[in-house]
């Protein structure tokens, strides 16, 4: 009897450990797919300066406002954002198919500016400017990977042309994202 | 055919000597804050294995709203050990349990707004503790437990407090 007792009082401290709710589990499990929920990273130092981003339940993102960090896809290219209080940075890779591999990205008078910082945009302008990202691993709508980069600041916009500063002037250090989601 | 005879067998053993239960109950840990008081209703029964012991088995179905219409409903089915702890049969005692969610169903809406019933079953541990006694011959049981459900890798756990009533038309003198 006491043997007995004390068992089940074992499973029920085991099972109280258990950090969510059933439905809490079932919802996670649903929506990535059966991995669990899962936290997106994304880091890097733009000239020495630290950002870092982290999202929880990434997969869960709302939907009726902008992601904070995901990769989603267009067409023929795909596009990395994410977003945090101190900066923004994106990258775009031209391809129809995702895979695991090395991008770089040069100079484009049509592209976004790629990242800004307490305010400030940089851009891929000059033609010494690059961003370079390397994708690790790319499992079940998930990528993670690091990148690496030189951009110009833009001094002021202006019409009909902004005013840059030094090119490749505006570092990108130490970039890794792990797990970020993809979507389509 | 066979679930249907099984089936047969537990009602009509419940119908011949069993208790009838009342509780309110509540949901603890993470993810219930959501969720209002509980109640449930349950039938018990069970046979003496020595003088101051019981084998009981029980089944029953626990509610829990929330607001708007949602909440979660579950159907545990345990069996148990039932210890007075003076050994005779009446008084104070102890009940460690064991079972199976028979069926369990979650009614909400998920963070997309949309309405999403997710169904479930799981194992069952419970303790509780009681005390037996009598009215006019009447048995009557004042119990309390703490129950987890494990399924899916997540657990609903709960604190039920409970009364409940001997019925059947069998023994009138029994326990349970």
């Amino acid at each position: 009897m006491k043997f007995y007792f004390i068992a089940i009082m074992a499973m029920i401290l085991f099972s109280s450990c258990l950090k969510q709710s059933i439905p809490d589990a079932m919802l996670a499990s649903k929506n990535s797919g059966g991995k669990g929920s899962i936290t997106a990273t994304l880091s890097y130092k733009i000239n020495g300066n630290p950002v870092n981003i982290s999202v929880a339940d990434a997969d869960n993102q709302s939907l009726y406002s902008y992601y904070t960090l995901d990769c989603s896809k267009n067409t023929g290219y795909y596009n990395i954002e994410g977003i945090s209080n101190s900066g923004e940075i994106t990258f775009t890779f031209y391809t129809d198919s995702l895979t695991v591999g090395t991008y770089r990205r040069a100079i484009s008078y049509y592209d976004p500016f790629v990242t800004s910082y307490n305010g400030e945009n940089e851009y891929l302008y000059a033609p010494s400017d690059s961003i370079t990202v390397n994708i690790t691993s790319y499992d079940k709508g998930h990528i993670s990977g690091n990148f690496s980069g030189a951009l110009t600041p833009m001094i002021a916009a202006g019409n009909p042309y902004n005013t840059y500063g030094t090119p490749s002037s505006v570092l990108i250090t130490n970039g890794s994202f792990k797990n970020v989601p993809v979507f389509y | 055919m066979n679930k249907k005879l099984f089936a047969t067998s537990l009602l009509f053993f419940f119908i011949i000597q069993a208790n009838a239960q009342l509780g309110v109950m509540k949901l603890v840990g993470n993810g219930t804050k959501d969720y209002k008081m509980g109640f449930g209703a349950f039938i018990k029964t069970g046979f003496p294995v020595s003088e101051g012991s019981d084998a009981t088995v029980e089944i029953g179905v626990d509610i829990f709203p929330m607001d708007g219409g949602y909440g979660t409903a579950m159907c545990p089915l345990k069996a148990g050990y039932r210890y007075t702890l003076d050994g005779t049969g009446k008084g104070f005692y102890v009940e460690p349990q064991v079972g199976f969610n028979v069926y369990g169903i979650t009614s909400l809406q998920d963070k997309n707004g949309e309405d999403v019933d997710l169904k479930y079953h799981g194992v069952i541990f419970a303790a509780g503790t009681g005390y037996l006694f009598s009215i006019s011959n009447i048995s009557f049981d004042v119990n309390l437990r703490y129950e987890t459900v494990i399924a899916h890798g997540g657990s609903n756990n709960l604190v039920s407090l409970g009364i409940s009533k001997s019925f059947g038309f069998g023994r009138r003198d029994t326990n349970y």
